[in-house]
Protein backbone atom coordinates (compact mmCIF):
# COMPACT_ATOMS: atom_id res chain seq x y z
CA UNK A 1 0.00 0.00 0.00
CA UNK A 2 1.31 3.67 -0.75
CA UNK A 3 -0.27 6.84 0.70
CA UNK A 4 -1.47 8.86 -2.29
CA UNK A 5 -4.48 10.81 -1.80
CA UNK A 6 -5.15 12.94 2.10
CA UNK A 7 -8.22 14.81 1.43
CA UNK A 8 -8.90 17.88 3.60
CA UNK A 9 -12.92 18.78 3.85
CA UNK A 10 -12.98 21.76 2.72
CA UNK A 11 -16.56 24.25 2.06
CA UNK A 12 -15.85 25.57 -1.16
CA UNK A 13 -13.52 23.96 -3.54
CA UNK A 14 -12.97 26.89 -5.97
CA UNK A 15 -11.95 29.05 -2.72
CA UNK A 16 -9.58 26.31 -1.43
CA UNK A 17 -8.13 25.80 -4.46
CA UNK A 18 -7.25 29.81 -4.50
CA UNK A 19 -5.81 29.61 -1.12
CA UNK A 20 -3.77 26.04 -1.13
CA UNK A 21 -2.16 27.05 -4.52
CA UNK A 22 -1.83 30.92 -4.07
CA UNK A 23 -1.03 31.62 -0.47
CA UNK A 24 -0.02 28.33 0.54
CA UNK A 25 2.26 27.68 -3.04
CA UNK A 26 1.16 24.37 -3.48
CA UNK A 27 0.38 23.22 -7.29
CA UNK A 28 -2.55 21.47 -8.84
CA UNK A 29 -2.43 18.19 -10.28
CA UNK A 30 -6.01 16.52 -11.12
CA UNK A 31 -9.29 18.38 -11.62
CA UNK A 32 -11.94 16.17 -12.79
CA UNK A 33 -15.33 17.68 -12.88
CA UNK A 34 -17.92 15.25 -11.29
CA UNK A 35 -21.36 15.66 -10.42
CA UNK A 36 -23.69 18.27 -9.25
CA UNK A 37 -20.92 21.07 -9.47
CA UNK A 38 -18.41 18.95 -7.33
CA UNK A 39 -14.89 18.19 -8.90
CA UNK A 40 -11.91 15.94 -7.82
CA UNK A 41 -9.47 18.16 -6.72
CA UNK A 42 -5.80 17.54 -5.76
CA UNK A 43 -3.02 19.61 -5.51
CA UNK A 44 0.42 18.78 -4.52
CA UNK A 45 3.76 20.15 -2.91
CA UNK A 46 5.84 22.50 -5.56
CA UNK A 47 8.71 20.73 -3.70
CA UNK A 48 7.10 17.05 -4.45
CA UNK A 49 5.29 17.25 -7.31
CA UNK A 50 5.54 13.41 -7.10
CA UNK A 51 4.61 12.98 -3.67
CA UNK A 52 0.92 12.50 -1.89
CA UNK A 53 -2.00 14.75 -3.27
CA UNK A 54 -3.94 16.82 -1.15
CA UNK A 55 -7.89 16.09 -1.97
CA UNK A 56 -10.21 19.34 -1.53
CA UNK A 57 -13.01 17.58 -0.81
CA UNK A 58 -16.49 19.09 -0.22
CA UNK A 59 -17.65 16.37 2.23
CA UNK A 60 -18.89 19.17 4.54
CA UNK A 61 -21.85 20.54 1.86
CA UNK A 62 -22.62 16.99 1.87
CA UNK A 63 -22.40 14.78 4.60
CA UNK A 64 -23.66 16.41 8.14
CA UNK A 65 -21.50 15.14 10.40
CA UNK A 66 -18.73 15.74 8.66
CA UNK A 67 -19.74 19.57 9.00
CA UNK A 68 -20.46 18.95 12.33
CA UNK A 69 -16.53 17.40 12.97
CA UNK A 70 -14.49 20.04 10.76
CA UNK A 71 -17.00 23.17 13.18
CA UNK A 72 -15.91 21.21 16.34
CA UNK A 73 -11.98 20.81 15.59
CA UNK A 74 -11.87 24.25 14.05
CA UNK A 75 -13.43 26.01 17.27
CA UNK A 76 -11.21 24.16 19.51
CA UNK A 77 -8.23 25.39 17.52
CA UNK A 78 -7.22 21.59 16.69
CA UNK A 79 -5.67 21.25 13.28
CA UNK A 80 -6.99 18.92 10.94
CA UNK A 81 -3.79 17.68 9.68
CA UNK A 82 -0.09 19.07 8.87
CA UNK A 83 2.59 20.55 6.97
CA UNK A 84 6.55 20.00 6.96
CA UNK A 85 8.46 23.62 6.24
CA UNK A 86 12.02 24.46 6.76
CA UNK A 87 11.28 27.60 9.02
CA UNK A 88 7.85 28.00 10.54
CA UNK A 89 9.04 31.19 11.63
CA UNK A 90 9.98 32.76 8.13
CA UNK A 91 6.47 30.64 6.53
CA UNK A 92 4.55 32.59 9.41
CA UNK A 93 5.98 35.76 8.10
CA UNK A 94 5.49 35.41 4.12
CA UNK A 95 2.06 34.03 5.04
CA UNK A 96 0.93 36.55 7.71
CA UNK A 97 2.36 39.21 5.05
CA UNK A 98 -0.34 37.66 2.64
CA UNK A 99 -3.19 38.31 5.10
CA UNK A 100 -3.41 34.25 6.44
CA UNK A 101 -4.74 34.23 10.20
CA UNK A 102 -2.75 32.47 13.03
CA UNK A 103 -4.29 31.12 15.97
CA UNK A 104 -1.01 29.64 17.03
CA UNK A 105 1.88 31.84 16.61
CA UNK A 106 5.15 30.18 16.11
CA UNK A 107 5.91 28.28 19.16
CA UNK A 108 8.79 25.57 20.43
CA UNK A 109 7.30 22.41 21.78
CA UNK A 110 10.25 20.04 22.33
CA UNK A 111 11.94 18.87 19.48
CA UNK A 112 9.78 20.84 16.78
CA UNK A 113 8.39 24.26 16.56
CA UNK A 114 4.39 24.42 15.37
CA UNK A 115 2.12 27.34 14.23
CA UNK A 116 -1.66 26.92 13.20
CA UNK A 117 -3.73 28.72 10.75
CA UNK A 118 -7.06 29.65 9.13
CA UNK A 119 -7.16 27.76 5.78
CA UNK A 120 -10.16 30.27 5.48
CA UNK A 121 -11.95 27.18 3.66
CA UNK A 122 -13.40 25.71 7.60
CA UNK A 123 -10.06 23.92 9.11
CA UNK A 124 -7.09 24.91 11.24
CA UNK A 125 -3.45 23.67 9.43
CA UNK A 126 -0.34 22.92 11.67
CA UNK A 127 2.78 23.86 9.90
CA UNK A 128 6.02 22.11 12.08
CA UNK A 129 9.78 22.30 11.53
CA UNK A 130 11.92 19.63 13.24
CA UNK A 131 14.47 21.58 15.39
CA UNK B 1 -3.51 35.56 19.87
CA UNK B 2 -1.58 32.01 20.97
CA UNK B 3 -3.86 31.37 24.39
CA UNK B 4 -7.16 31.66 23.14
CA UNK B 5 -7.97 28.10 21.86
CA UNK B 6 -8.25 24.82 23.24
CA UNK B 7 -5.69 23.24 20.87
CA UNK B 8 -3.09 25.83 22.56
CA UNK B 9 -3.36 25.40 25.75
CA UNK B 10 -3.25 21.64 25.47
CA UNK B 11 0.14 22.40 23.49
CA UNK B 12 1.61 24.38 26.91
CA UNK B 13 0.14 21.58 29.08
CA UNK B 14 1.92 18.43 27.07
CA UNK B 15 4.64 20.33 26.57
CA UNK B 16 5.14 20.90 30.31
CA UNK B 17 4.56 17.60 30.92
CA UNK B 18 6.92 16.04 28.23
CA UNK B 19 9.70 18.32 27.74
CA UNK B 20 10.37 20.06 31.22
CA UNK B 21 14.12 19.32 30.95
CA UNK B 22 15.71 22.28 28.62
CA UNK B 23 19.27 21.29 28.83
CA UNK B 24 18.78 17.84 27.79
CA UNK B 25 16.59 19.28 24.69
CA UNK B 26 19.39 21.71 23.70
CA UNK B 27 21.77 18.82 23.64
CA UNK B 28 19.66 16.60 20.77
CA UNK B 29 19.18 19.81 19.20
CA UNK B 30 22.24 20.65 18.77
CA UNK B 31 23.26 17.20 18.06
CA UNK B 32 20.72 16.73 15.05
CA UNK B 33 21.96 20.20 14.08
CA UNK B 34 25.69 19.31 14.20
CA UNK B 35 24.44 15.97 11.89
CA UNK B 36 22.95 17.83 9.69
CA UNK B 37 25.84 20.34 9.10
CA UNK B 38 28.47 17.54 8.74
CA UNK B 39 26.84 14.71 7.77
CA UNK B 40 29.54 14.10 4.55
CA UNK B 41 32.11 13.84 7.41
CA UNK B 42 32.97 10.58 9.58
CA UNK B 43 30.34 11.36 12.52
CA UNK B 44 30.31 8.87 15.33
CA UNK B 45 28.56 8.68 18.66
CA UNK B 46 32.45 9.12 20.68
CA UNK B 47 32.63 12.58 18.56
CA UNK B 48 29.25 13.54 18.80
CA UNK B 49 28.91 12.95 22.70
CA UNK B 50 32.18 14.28 23.23
CA UNK B 51 31.48 17.81 21.57
CA UNK B 52 27.89 18.12 23.99
CA UNK B 53 29.88 17.05 27.29
CA UNK B 54 28.18 13.75 27.87
CA UNK B 55 28.80 10.56 27.27
CA UNK B 56 27.80 8.22 24.75
CA UNK B 57 25.24 6.39 26.15
CA UNK B 58 23.49 9.07 27.87
CA UNK B 59 23.46 11.27 24.57
CA UNK B 60 22.26 8.51 22.54
CA UNK B 61 19.76 7.51 25.23
CA UNK B 62 18.57 11.13 25.10
CA UNK B 63 18.46 11.58 21.42
CA UNK B 64 16.66 8.27 20.58
CA UNK B 65 13.81 9.70 23.35
CA UNK B 66 13.62 12.88 21.89
CA UNK B 67 13.55 12.11 18.10
CA UNK B 68 12.81 7.89 18.11
CA UNK B 69 15.86 6.86 16.50
CA UNK B 70 19.53 6.61 17.12
CA UNK B 71 22.44 9.04 15.97
CA UNK B 72 23.57 6.76 13.93
CA UNK B 73 19.71 5.86 12.39
CA UNK B 74 19.19 9.47 11.83
CA UNK B 75 23.23 10.22 10.00
CA UNK B 76 21.94 7.30 7.79
CA UNK B 77 18.67 9.11 6.45
CA UNK B 78 20.22 11.96 6.06
CA UNK B 79 22.85 11.18 3.68
CA UNK B 80 20.18 8.84 1.86
CA UNK B 81 18.25 11.64 1.60
CA UNK B 82 20.72 14.00 0.48
CA UNK B 83 21.36 10.64 -2.50
CA UNK B 84 18.01 10.89 -3.90
CA UNK B 85 18.30 14.84 -4.45
CA UNK B 86 21.76 14.22 -5.94
CA UNK B 87 20.76 11.19 -7.93
CA UNK B 88 17.39 12.64 -9.28
CA UNK B 89 19.94 15.49 -10.45
CA UNK B 90 21.89 12.94 -12.65
CA UNK B 91 24.85 12.67 -10.25
CA UNK B 92 26.62 9.56 -10.89
CA UNK B 93 26.30 6.85 -7.86
CA UNK B 94 29.94 6.82 -7.35
CA UNK B 95 30.15 10.31 -6.84
CA UNK B 96 26.66 10.42 -5.08
CA UNK B 97 27.85 7.88 -2.10
CA UNK B 98 31.32 9.63 -1.62
CA UNK B 99 29.50 12.64 -1.38
CA UNK B 100 27.34 12.27 1.53
CA UNK B 101 30.21 10.32 3.58
CA UNK B 102 29.41 6.65 2.71
CA UNK B 103 32.67 4.95 1.82
CA UNK B 104 31.61 2.09 -0.29
CA UNK B 105 29.36 2.02 -3.61
CA UNK B 106 28.24 -1.21 -3.11
CA UNK B 107 27.50 -1.29 0.92
CA UNK B 108 25.63 1.88 -0.28
CA UNK B 109 23.83 0.47 -3.03
CA UNK B 110 22.87 -2.58 -0.72
CA UNK B 111 21.56 -0.35 1.78
CA UNK B 112 19.68 2.52 -0.68
CA UNK B 113 18.03 -1.05 -1.88
CA UNK B 114 16.76 -1.68 2.00
CA UNK B 115 15.44 1.81 2.62
CA UNK B 116 13.56 2.21 -0.52
CA UNK B 117 13.09 -1.05 -2.64
CA UNK B 118 15.47 0.45 -5.61
CA UNK B 119 18.67 0.35 -6.05
CA UNK B 120 20.00 3.87 -6.86
CA UNK B 121 20.70 3.14 -10.83
CA UNK B 122 16.73 1.99 -10.69
CA UNK B 123 15.99 5.26 -8.29
CA UNK B 124 17.60 7.54 -10.75
CA UNK B 125 16.14 6.17 -13.96
CA UNK B 126 12.52 6.40 -12.20
CA UNK B 127 13.37 10.05 -11.53
CA UNK B 128 14.83 10.89 -14.74
CA UNK B 129 11.71 9.36 -16.64
CA UNK B 130 9.32 10.98 -13.85
CA UNK B 131 10.90 14.59 -14.96
CA UNK B 132 10.93 14.27 -18.53
CA UNK B 133 7.39 12.86 -18.05
CA UNK B 134 5.97 16.08 -16.43
CA UNK B 135 6.61 17.86 -19.60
Amino acid sequence: MKVKVIGIPVQDQEKALKFYTEKLGFIKKIDIPLSEGNRWLTVVSKDEPDGAEILLEPSPNHFEPAKVYQKALFDAGIPYTQFNCEDVQKEFERLSSLGVEFSVKPTEMGTVKIAVFNDTCGNQIQIVQML
Amino acid sequence: MNNMTYYFSEVARINDICYPNKKQLDTVIGTRHYINNHYDKEVNLSFLSHIRYTSKFHLLRLFKRYYGQTPKQYLIDRRLMKCKELLASGQSITDTCFDVGFESPSSFSTLFKSKFGLTPTEFQKRATFTKSDNF
